[in-house]
């Protein structure tokens, strides 16, 4: 019970760092990397809410489909922003 | 760098002072019992489905022709990602060196390892959480780790067409309307589950339909991806180069 709610708290917080450091980061790797560090806070937090079903698809989408799609589209671009 | 941290407490502080005031005020009590709909399902699910798993048996069941539309769905747009690309396979290869020998001997690993949890995630879906979209798009990240690594020009070589892959796809999609409209012949409605398919065969429980929905939805959505990793990872440059030639 204890440990569930200190990750309700935890992930949450953790996902808004990856999101800001994402937004702001100007190399697109890097931000696509802390895009699936997004993802995986979210999972934890599905997790914690008991959500198994949710996991599995948010976890395989999200973090493996999306991830590799944006380094695949990455790759046809420059790697930085200006 | 030391704005972003600012930033970043800033942010913090702000969620977790909105966090707990929207908790004193709100004051959401924590349910103590199921409400009506949630009772019917688990108390009904594995005498109507055969199936312990709610969640797949309302997806594949109680909301069968919902979840058939939306692969439909899927498939179009898959299909029409693919018309987009224009291209030959003689651009495709072109690209036919991978990595190092070492990270194509810990990719082999670690796509043995993604196949086999999806494996489980597929052909458990009926009985534990899980089932055929969480499955086939985990197969879909092993093929979409494998491409890069060992170029798609050496996948073409070994026999992996993107042709094959639709193909796959078609047949698949196929299967899972039969399996649907199956039932109609005997004069039972569409999707149909336990009064039609048995609810185990020589001892294993496949939950009727729903554990052949979960393998054919898989197979689908694996092809669709794989098809669509193959033809995102042909560098630029042989494209351009295949137009100009």
């Amino acid at each position: 019970m204890i440990t569930s709610i200190l990750l309700l708290i935890i992930a949450p917080l953790l996902s808004i760092f990856f999101v800001y450091m994402a937004v702001t980061e100007k190399d697109l790797l890097k931000a696509a990397a802390y895009s699936a560090g997004q993802s995986i806070a979210y999972s934890i937090l599905l997790q914690a809410m008991s959500t198994p079903d949710i996991v599995m698809t948010y976890i395989a989408v999200s973090v493996g489909l999306y991830s590799a799609l944006l380094v695949f589209v990455i790759s046809k671009t420059e790697r930085f922003e200006r | 760098m030391s704005r972003r941290i600012i930033i970043l407490i800033l942010l913090f502080t702000a969620t977790l002072i909105a966090s707990f005031t929207a908790t004193i005020i709100l004051n959401p009590a924590t349910p103590s019992e199921l409400k009506g709909l949630a009772k019917y399902y688990v108390l009904n699910t594995i005498n109507e489905t055969a199936s312990p798993e709610a969640v797949t048996a309302i997806v594949w069941d109680y909301r069968g022709l919902d979840t058939i539309y939306e692969t439909l769905v899927l498939y179009l747009a898959i299909v029409g990602g693919l018309a987009m690309f224009k291209m030959s396979e003689e651009a495709l290869l072109k690209t036919r060196i991978g990595l190092t020998l070492l990270s194509k001997t810990s990719t082999k690993i670690v796509a043995l390892l993604i196949a086999s949890i999806a494996a489980a995630i597929v052909f458990h879906g009926h009985l534990s959480p899980g089932g055929g979209f969480p499955g086939g798009s985990a197969v879909a990240v092993a093929s979409m780790i494998i491409i890069p690594v060992f170029a798609a020009g050496t996948l073409i070589e070994k026999g992996v067409s993107s042709t094959k892959l639709v193909a796959i796809r078609g047949a698949a999609l196929t299967a899972l309307g039969l399996v649907a409209l199956l039932p109609v012949v005997k004069g039972l409605e569409i999707v149909t589950n336990q009064r039609f398919y048995p609810a185990s065969i020589l001892g294993l429980p496949i939950s009727g339909s729903l554990s052949l929905y979960n393998l054919f939805e898989s197979l689908a959505v694996a092809s669709g991806f794989t098809a669509i990793a193959l033809y995102l990872s042909i560098p630029e440059e042989a494209h351009k180069g295949g137009s100009g030639a």
